[in-house]
């Protein structure tokens, strides 16, 4: 979730509310739904909130909203600005990287911190709705420092959004000499935490002056037109894949500027004709702040909420979080709408839903009263789960210790360790694998592992059961474990490719134990389902050969069962025999 | 005759003329006195012998008796003190005479009580005089206490009485037994007796055969610990997923199973979560490598999913602007939460389809690729829950909720407006701690978004809501690191220690 940090004062002077106390200040963001989280180094407030509301990444956003908490502003916030003199003229993109917006900020004061609150802003848009500056990537210039080329068609000044050669040059912001995109990205250090971004384009994106190149998108801008708390007239131009997000990115950014004094003024975005879907050849004016329109039906709000309201309590709510509304009535059946219009700040709103929680933040959730549902309906456990817990029941009857091990694992414990070959994931050979025993079957591989010790899921549970027993050398025996539990293989003839399923896993490890301990109870648990049981003997590289069997239950070969073999125990650190036996869950169905 | 080993024994050493004491006996067989004891009386019972009973009183020197019979009694200490500082002739100080006397303590108090009892001599206002008339050599307390040192006895009744009351000796009563042969017992000796063993364990073949009646039972040290069983048990957090699921039940939910490995499609997508949102990023997520894809989605609900996702669901919706790929839907992971049985469910791929009303839920593991902690897993269960109803409001929810939490123990529930995908109203649950009574989050849910729902053709309300079963064991057990409790680094002795819950 976002944390950014706020200096209480610059709060209370955005929000009028120079008296108040930090508690006090502390308690009305909260009932916003921000979170105080501590305090910096420096004193500011630490508030952390959820990722929907991201005009609060900025502190003027905050003050927006509490203002209107407090009742001191009412209605839309709609920000005017002066028509364009600048162009940014599109053409010859990275198909990558087609879109382009920016707006121009005139006699904005960035001393007191204000220029670290706008960098603030910036780097928590980037990590956000840029999602990393793939998305979106904002650039920041000083106006001075940048001169317009006379455009063709009349337009005064313009600048170019393109892409460059890879021997082009300029000079990167923290650093004094010329660099090639390529030096960029390998050796600077804030170029090369971006690199990614731009690593498999043809030509890297570029925006030029009529000086030359100023910015390389989205990794880094040029040092000639950095900004300073000195600059007082800003030109902002962002990039991205997608032209509504950099849009919304811009709305946020103008509506801060514009509550630290700023004037705003429009850019043109001129499209060439080889841009993208429907703006091919399109002329655009930005920043866009046209609202929008959501119909919420008075019905509607009072079913969610489940409490009757009036009208007056609506529009109050509706108000107070800073939309606007208009009231309609039908004449007819008298049904009550509210066309609430949506501010261009507010980037969360996606369907008429998102007003109804509005209403219900502003009205308070914890003023509505729980009421059970009036709704009748039958509970009942899945059949699976509950023959699950009845052999678990019977196994802990039997005096075995229920575990609950991690379906992840990796190779060498399901395998290896358990003297089994790893299964080739050669589909030819993994198929003429006419000797299969219990546990090699082919594993489902996880491709970014947390570490090394999880990398597939387990085929089989004893496995796991041999860890357990290897971490407890040092407590008493006999130790009788068992777990009724997950596996799965591969398997195409699953919708998902993978056959999951439940399997039943046993142990006796004692000072003296042999076959007929484990055999013996195996015969009382399928005794106790009303299944059969057959031991034919049988070879697993897990267990002594000549002490290990097939289990055959009603019929059907469904595990093994046996004495573990002592290169087994002995590669666990174990010094006492075990044997155990392992089988498909479902066979006792 | 047939007789256990004591009883050959007893009966062996017993005399027709002589009694001889059980005590002895036992010396001489090297049985225990009880031994012995209980099998006179049974070979009473078989009239081979008789068994007479006095009682014997033996006094022995208590510690302090032992210490006044090397050294001296006290007041004797005193009376030769004064003696030897002419307390004879003029009274003597009596702070000297302790020193001279070497007393110190209790020993002055009880010195000066039994001196002026005996009459040795008297104390007026801290000075001694002895009486010359008595000689301390004839004290016959003190002769008494030389006479028990040589293990002699005391006949005098009340000399015993007194050193008793001085708490220098103890007097203890015995019964002594003692046996005669009968004539009978005599017969049988001539006839001869054979030994039968004494038995270790109880056979069936011992009951069956009524040979028990005349065997012997070696006797147990029934007090000693013996080594401890251990019971099977169920895994603590079993225990609590098995509480989780009657409560459930018992509300009215009906239980859901499904694939852990599943596509994208159905943890992601079909929840309105957009293809870009950050949790879908692999830093959070488990992709699975191979096999790599799910063969089959529907592709109409695709195509319902699509929309939504690029243009949202009805009058005033707009959808994200995010890139949509089913290539990237239908890859599979680990599901990240249980909210995909759900989707299932609901898109009747599960059960069917379904019409409201229902309650379903599930308690079964989800997987996160995030930091590990004593709270934190890579492996985790989720309970999930969710109803639908043809209507469905906040306060259905936070009603559900309320009941739910009370069968923990979890009380006053207040519902923070949070924000999730998928949901709108959402909130977060936080409830207090029913034994630190802190405040704690306890859960997630809120009623599912239309662009959720459409795609999946359900025209009714539906809210859910999520909790981590890790979070309610260590809620109701007390357990301190989840990493003790699941897994394979699990300590038995956790388990077979736990309390039970119930």
């Amino acid at each position: 979730m976002p944390v950014i940090n706020v200096d209480a004062d610059e709060l209370r002077r955005l929000t009028g509310q120079e008296n108040k106390s930090e508690e006090e200040l502390l308690d009305d963001v909260f009932e916003l739904g921000i979170e105080y989280e501590g305090e910096t180094e420096e004193g500011d407030l630490k508030l952390e909130f959820e990722p929907d509301r991201l005009d609060w990444l900025s502190v003027e956003g905050m003050a927006r909203s509490l203002r209107y908490h407090y009742g001191e502003d009412r209605g839309l916030d709609v920000l005017s600005m002066n028509d364009p003199e600048w162009t940014i003229e599109v053409d010859n993109t990275p198909e990558e990287r087609p879109y382009v917006t920016g707006a121009v900020v005139r006699g904005v004061d960035l001393s007191d911190g204000v220029l670290d609150s706008l960098i603030q802003l910036q780097e928590k848009l980037h990590a956000t709705m840029g999602r990393g500056r793939a998305k979106g990537a904002i650039g920041v210039h000083d106006l001075t420092m940048l001169k317009g080329a006379p455009l063709t068609d009349g337009a005064e000044k313009s600048i170019r959004y393109t892409s460059m050669s890879p021997d082009e040059r300029f000079v990167p912001l923290e650093s004094n000499e010329e660099m090639t995109p390529q030096t960029v990205i390998e050796e600077h250090h804030m170029g090369s935490e971006y690199a990614d971004l731009v690593s498999g384009m043809d030509q890297y994106p570029a925006i030029y002056d009529d000086i030359g190149l100023f910015s390389f998108p989205p990794v880094i801008n040029g040092q000639r037109t950095e900004v300073t708390a000195e600059s007082r007239d800003l030109f902002i131009e962002m990039t991205g894949t997608d032209q509504w997000t950099i849009d919304r990115m811009l709305n946020i950014v103008c509506y801060a500027l514009s509550a630290r004094g700023g004037h705003l003024e429009g850019v043109r975005v001129s499209y060439s004709d080889d841009a993208p879907g429907e703006y091919a050849g399109a002329q655009v004016e930005r920043p866009d702040f046209s609202t929008k329109i959501k119909t919420v039906s008075h019905d509607r709000i009072e079913t969610t909420l489940g409490v009757g309201l009036d009208r007056e309590t609506v529009v109050d709510c509706l108000e107070r979080t800073g939309l606007a509304q208009t009231v309609k009535e039908d004449d007819e059946t008298g049904a009550v709408e509210y066309e609430v219009e949506v501010p261009p700040y507010r980037v969360d709103v996606l369907h008429p839903v998102d007003i109804i929680d509005d209403i219900g933040r502003a009205y308070g959730f914890n003023e509505l009263e729980p009421r059970y549902p009036d709704v009748a309906t039958v509970g009942k456990r899945h059949e699976r789960s509950r023959l699950e817990d009845a052999v678990r029941e019977t196994l802990v009857g039997l005096g075995f210790e229920d575990l609950l091990n991690f379906y992840m694992t990796n190779e060498a414990e399901n395998y290896e360790r358990m003297n089994l070959t790893v299964p080739s994931t050669d589909d030819a050979s993994a198929e003429s694998n006419e000797n299969a025993v219990v546990g090699d079957d082919e594993p489902v591989t996880i491709l970014e592992t947390y570490s090394e010790e999880y990398t597939i899921m387990r085929t089989w549970a004893l496995p796991s059961i041999m860890q357990v027993l290897e971490s407890n050398t040092h407590r008493a025996y006999p130790q009788h474990l068992a777990e009724v539990g997950l596996a799965m293989t591969v398997d195409e003839s699953e919708n998902t490719n993978v056959a999951e399923y439940r399997t039943v896993a046993l142990a006796m490890a004692d000072t003296e134990v042999s076959y007929e301990d484990i055999r013996g109870r195996l015969q009382a648990l399928t005794r106790q389902f009303d299944a059969t049981l057959e031991t034919p003997p049988t070879d697993h590289p897990s267990f002594i050969s000549g002490r290990c069997a097939e289990l055959v239950i009603n019929g059907t070969a469904v595990g093994v069962v046996g004495e573990i073999h002592p290169g087994v125990i002995v590669d666990h650190d174990i010094e006492v025999p075990i044997v155990a036996a392992e089988f498909r869950l479902d066979a006792l169905q | 005759m047939q007789l256990p080993p004591t009883q050959a024994a007893v009966l062996k050493a017993a005399d027709a003329q002589t009694k001889r004491d059980v005590t002895e006996i036992a010396a001489e067989t090297d049985e225990k006195p009880e031994s012995v004891t209980r099998a006179a009386f049974e070979l009473e019972d078989r009239d081979l012998i008789t068994v007479s009973e006095h009682v014997e009183v033996s006094v022995e020197l208590t510690e302090e008796g032992e210490r006044y019979a090397t050294e001296s009694l006290p007041e004797i200490a005193l009376y030769e003190a004064a003696v030897d500082a002419g307390a004879a002739d003029d009274p003597v100080a009596l702070g000297r005479l302790i020193g001279d006397a070497g007393l110190d303590g209790d020993a002055v108090d009880i010195a000066l009580a039994n001196f002026a009892r005996k009459g040795y001599g008297e104390v007026d206002s801290g000075e001694v005089t002895v009486n010359p008339a008595v000689t301390s050599t004839e004290d016959a307390e003190m002769a008494a206490l030389d006479t028990l040192v040589e293990g002699g006895s005391i006949e005098d009744e009340s000399i015993l009485e007194e050193i008793d009351r001085r708490g220098l000796v103890e007097r203890s009563e015995r019964t002594v037994r003692a046996v005669t042969l009968t004539d009978e017992g005599i017969t049988t000796l001539m006839e001869g007796i054979e030994t039968t063993e004494t038995i270790d364990r109880l056979t069936p073949d011992l009951l069956t055969s009524g040979e028990w009646e005349d065997v012997e039972f070696t006797d147990y040290n029934v007090e000693a610990e013996a080594s401890e069983k251990q019971s099977g048990r169920k895994h603590p957090l079993r225990q609590t997923a098995d509480r989780v699921k009657d409560v459930l039940v018992g509300m009215g939910f009906q239980e859901m199973q499904g694939p852990t490995v599943d596509a994208d499609f159905w943890i992601h997508d079909c929840l309105f979560m957009p293809q870009d949102h950050p949790a879908r990023t692999h830093w959070d997520r488990f992709s699975i490598e191979n096999p790599g894809k799910i063969d089959d989605i529907p592709s109409d609900l695709v195509e319902r999913v699509e929309t939504a996702h690029h243009e949202g669901v009805g009058q005033d919706s707009e959808g994200y602007h995010s890139p949509w790929d089913e290539d990237f839907a239908r890859q599979l992971a680990l599901r990240g939460h249980t909210t995909s049985l759900t989707s299932r469910h609901l898109a009747g791929e599960s059960l069917g389809d379904l019409e409201p009303p229902q309650r379903f839920f599930s308690v079964e593991k989800a997987y996160r690729n995030d930091e590990l902690d004593e709270t934190h897993l890579l492996e985790f269960y989720q309970i999930e829950g969710w109803v639908m109803a043809e209507e469905l409001s906040v306060r259905d929810l936070m009603g559900t909720f309320t009941e739910f939490y009370e069968q923990f123990g979890i009380t006053d529930l207040r519902f923070k407006p949070t924000y999730n995908p998928y949901t709108e109203p959402s909130f977060e649950l936080f409830g207090r701690h029913p034994e630190t009574d802190e405040l704690i989050e306890i859960g997630n849910s809120g009623l599912f978004r239309p662009e959720m729902l459409e795609p999946l053709e359900v025209d009714c309300d539906v809210m859910a809501w999520g909790l981590a079963l890790e979070r309610l064991m260590m809620l109701a057990s007390g357990a301190e690191d989840i990493r003790d409790v699941h897994g394979t680094l699990v300590d038995l002795e956790f388990l077979r220690t736990e309390e039970v819950t119930y």
